[in-house]
């Protein structure tokens, strides 16, 4: 685009702690972006899939969660990429175009050529390099990475038409009632820096209209249900649909995997989704064994280095255990996401489950999950320092931290 | 004299109120659970007040201090590393409740609720010259608990016998009890229980009493029985002929509403209803059996009964919420809605109605 030099700065909008209530019980412990999928933090997914991008120069987490919350993560990803990684926090939520103008400043130090805006909830392949490629060719303002889904499922996103040939974004609906389009904002972007002039002119078309709303208190009334402040912008339906059809915005298609991970059950579907990706790009993640030395591996498993696994015990498919985890003799696992210092003893049973940081699973316990990552017990959850006792039957129920079951559940919410 | 409170953990039985305060600082009558029973020990002569807890010490002693400095009395915190069972933290307390004077100090439990007639159990305790007095309650199905046999003229304890098959006893262990330094050294520091390892022994030798608790007694480890509580303590202060309880045109039997709350026109309020600092109750509402905490606003024409709504939580005009319902911190109930026994996490807004008992997470 005539700039000699390209810097590429990643922006990952991380959210904040109220907005994220249908990640309970897991968020009553750890913030969403935080909590590990095929043994990373959901953020480092696509923290790591910006390493492929050349040029980059930054990368900015942007949230209003408390700095704390994210300190010892970003130092020591910061370290690992050896890219700086920094947390900005918002004072208040100002929707993805609006937190993102906030921080103009900090992203446009590096003078960046092109500017990559990701929502830290989507779980996806990220292919950033072939992305920004192909944004380079079509010389817009901006280019979205967009995915085909069924035609009942596409309401729940926002729907866009492009043109087939050009790939120019023609038309975009957030959540429409009626059926649009089954090609749907997978909520990853790349803008060249003129992206901020048009959220400018929509913070000042804002400020014209509400000059002019004083003249009428019928339309004060009007205004006064429901409105969004005035600084909350949100980039789809404020700056991205109107800016449709005027030959700025275009769209890339990706074939690969695609989920928004807003439910702990989503997360146990996604951390499978990155288990199966690292058996192409980072193989040595993934256990292996056949029941000899160690334990017998089936499918896609990770275990962390300080995870002991008994050999008798048979792990997979899409099994995550986290660090200082102990599994005993004899033990199934499948489909479940084991987190921080879990004890498991000889004979449990553990199916489409998640098991809380220092729980305990006793003697040929069984917690089990239908596995519908959808439905709202459709998984089992047991939240941090939970026991099971010995030989307790614990079906498509959420444990609430801290609880002892003595006796076997189905179908409960255990506060 | 010395008391130790055992607060013990995490409270779960009262979540979600407790996903927002360590149980003994959720508010009963308006007052923070645990302040009722300070207050009771501070009048019969109590200098150090210790709580054995195992949660959340910080969030504890910043409120603490405050007491501390209104009150004039000590109070200190006592934490288990691992869970010492109900007898483990005195041997865990041990250097704070000795202090030399051979004066006998008190064991509450914190969950209970009651007039803490220390006074007399003090009289009661020095007269029978035993070692350990405990305080008994008498309840209608005894055997969901432990009962304590005892002689009816002296008081003196035969045994305990856990959830009796046939009827030997309608008292039970109202968990407060009145020991002789004596007893700590038959307490070791590992987890102990104290109705099933020591007062067995002490009764075996006859040194241990019990006093039938004159008033009302509640356990209020969990909504229902919060509710509940409620009524008997209200009814307490009516007894007492307390300034306290609010009178109008307006209130319907015992009802506490604090000097900061405000009170629309063309409510009913009461009987049994205890209303927060700070709470807003529009015009036209009716509210029966509920607690309302601290910033609580009620919409107008809003019906609530036999339900807790917690700190900062609004429920709308015209909804009617009832059966259980219990509100955590910052919900928001919207108008016209419905709740029947919802059970609320903190910071949501109900949008929907809820037909029946759930719990929104």
């Amino acid at each position: 685009m005539g700039s000699s030099e390209e810097r590429v700065v990643a922006v990952i909008m991380v959210g904040g702690p109220t907005k994220g209530t249908r990640f309970r019980p897991l968020s009553l412990n750890v913030p969403k972006p935080l909590f590990p999928l095929a043994g990373q933090p959901m953020v480092h997914h696509p923290i790591s899939a910006c390493r492929n991008i050349p040029n980059l120069v930054q990368i900015y987490l942007i949230g209003f969660y408390e700095e704390r919350e994210f300190a010892l993560y970003v130092s020591s990803i910061s370290h690992e990429l050896r890219v700086p990684v920094r947390y900005l926090r918002e004072d208040k939520p100002h929707g993805s175009a609006g937190g993102l103008y906030s921080f103009r400043d900090h992203i446009m130090e590096e003078s960046p050529s092109h500017i990559v805006l990701l929502n830290c909830d989507v779980c996806c392949s990220f292919p950033l390099e072939a992305m920004l490629g192909a944004h380079k060719s079509y010389g817009g303002i901006g280019t979205m990475l967009v995915i085909k889904v069924s035609a009942e499922s596409a309401s729940q996103f926002g729907e866009l038409v492009a043109d087939l040939e050009t790939k120019e974004l023609l038309h975009y609906t957030e959540k429409p009632e009626t059926f649009v389009s089954n090609l749907i904002n997978c909520g990853v972007y790349i803008f060249t820096p003129e992206i901020f002039s048009a959220i400018e002119d929509v913070f000042k078309q804002r400020k014209e209209r509400a000059n002019l709303r004083r003249v009428s208190s019928f339309e004060a009334l009007l205004s006064a249900t429901k409105a969004l402040p005035a600084d909350f912008v949100r980039l789809d339906q404020d700056i991205l649909s109107p800016l449709a059809g005027k030959k700025q915005l275009y769209t890339f298609e990706t074939l690969d995997f695609w989920e928004q991970i807003k439910t702990p059950g989503m997360s146990l579907r996604c951390s499978g989704l990155y288990l199966s990706q690292y058996r192409h790009t980072s193989p040595q993640l993934l256990a292996s064994g056949d029941g000899t030395k160690k334990a017998t591996i089936t499918g896609d498993v990770y275990i962390h280095p300080s995870a002991k696994v008994h050999p008798s015990a048979k792990i997979g498919p899409n099994v995550s255990i986290s660090a200082n985890a102990r599994i005993g003799a004899g033990v199934r696992l499948i489909s479940c996401i084991i987190l921080d210092d879990v004890e498991i003893m000889e004979n449990a049973v553990v199916i489409h489950s998640i098991v809380g940081w220092k729980s305990t699973i006793g003697k040929w316990s069984r917690v089990q999950g239908e596995g519908d990552y959808n439905a709202k017990l459709g998984i089992t959850i047991l939240g941090e320092a939970v026991d099971v006792e010995d030989e307790v039957v614990v079906i498509n129920s959420v444990v609430l931290p801290n609880k002892t079951l003595t006796v076997s559940v189905q179908e409960e919410i255990i506060l | 004299m010395k008391a130790l409170i055992l607060v013990g953990g995490f409270g779960t039985r009262l979540r979600p109120l407790t996903l927002s305060v360590p149980k003994p600082l959720v508010d009963f009558g308006n007052k923070p659970m645990i302040l009722h029973q300070i207050e009771a020990l501070k009048e019969v002569g109590v200098t150090e007040v210790v709580l054995a807890i195992n949660y959340q010490p910080e969030v504890m002693l910043n409120f603490l201090k405050d007491f501390e400095n209104k009150l004039d009395i000590k109070i200190t915190c006592s934490q288990e590393t691992e869970p010492l069972g109900t007898a483990g933290p005195l041997a865990l307390a041990r250097e704070k409740l000795i202090d030399g004077s051979g004066d006998p100090f008190f064991v509450l439990n914190s969950d209970v609720i009651s007039e803490y007639p220390f006074a007399q159990l003090i009289k009661f305790h020095k007269s029978h010259g035993g070692e350990a007095t405990i305080m008994v309650t008498k309840v209608d199905e005894p055997s969901k608990y432990g009962v304590v046999v005892m002689e009816e003229g002296t008081g003196k304890v035969e045994r305990f016998v856990e959830k009796p098959k046939i009827f030997v006893g309608n008292k039970i262990n109202a968990g407060i009890y009145l020991l002789n330094p004596s007893v700590l050294d038959r307490i070791q520091l590992k987890p102990t229980s104290i109705e099933k390892e020591v007062f067995p022994k002490i009764a075996d030798e006859r040194k241990l009493y019990a006093m039938v608790l004159p008033g009302f007694w509640m356990d209020i480890g969990q909504p229902r029985d919060y509710i509940t509580g409620l009524r008997l303590y209200l009814d307490s202060l009516r007894k007492k002929a307390s300034v306290k309880l609010a009178s109008g045109p307006h209130i319907l039997g015992n009802v506490l509403i604090h000097e900061s709350a405000v009170i629309g026109e063309g409510c009913l309020i009461g009987p049994d209803v205890s209303i927060g600092p700070g709470c807003v109750v529009e015009a036209g509402v009716r509210l029966s059996r509920c607690t309302v905490m601290r910033g609580v606003r009620i919409k107008k024409h809003a019906c609530i009964s036999s339900s807790i709504i917690g700190w900062h939580s609004t429920v709308g005009q015209w909804a009617r919420v009832e059966n259980m319902t219990i509100l955590g911190e910052d919900v928001h109930v919207c108008d016209e809605i419905y709740s029947n026994g919802g059970v609320v996490l903190p910071h949501k807004e109900i949008k929907s109605s809820i037909l029946k008992p759930e719990i929104v997470m």
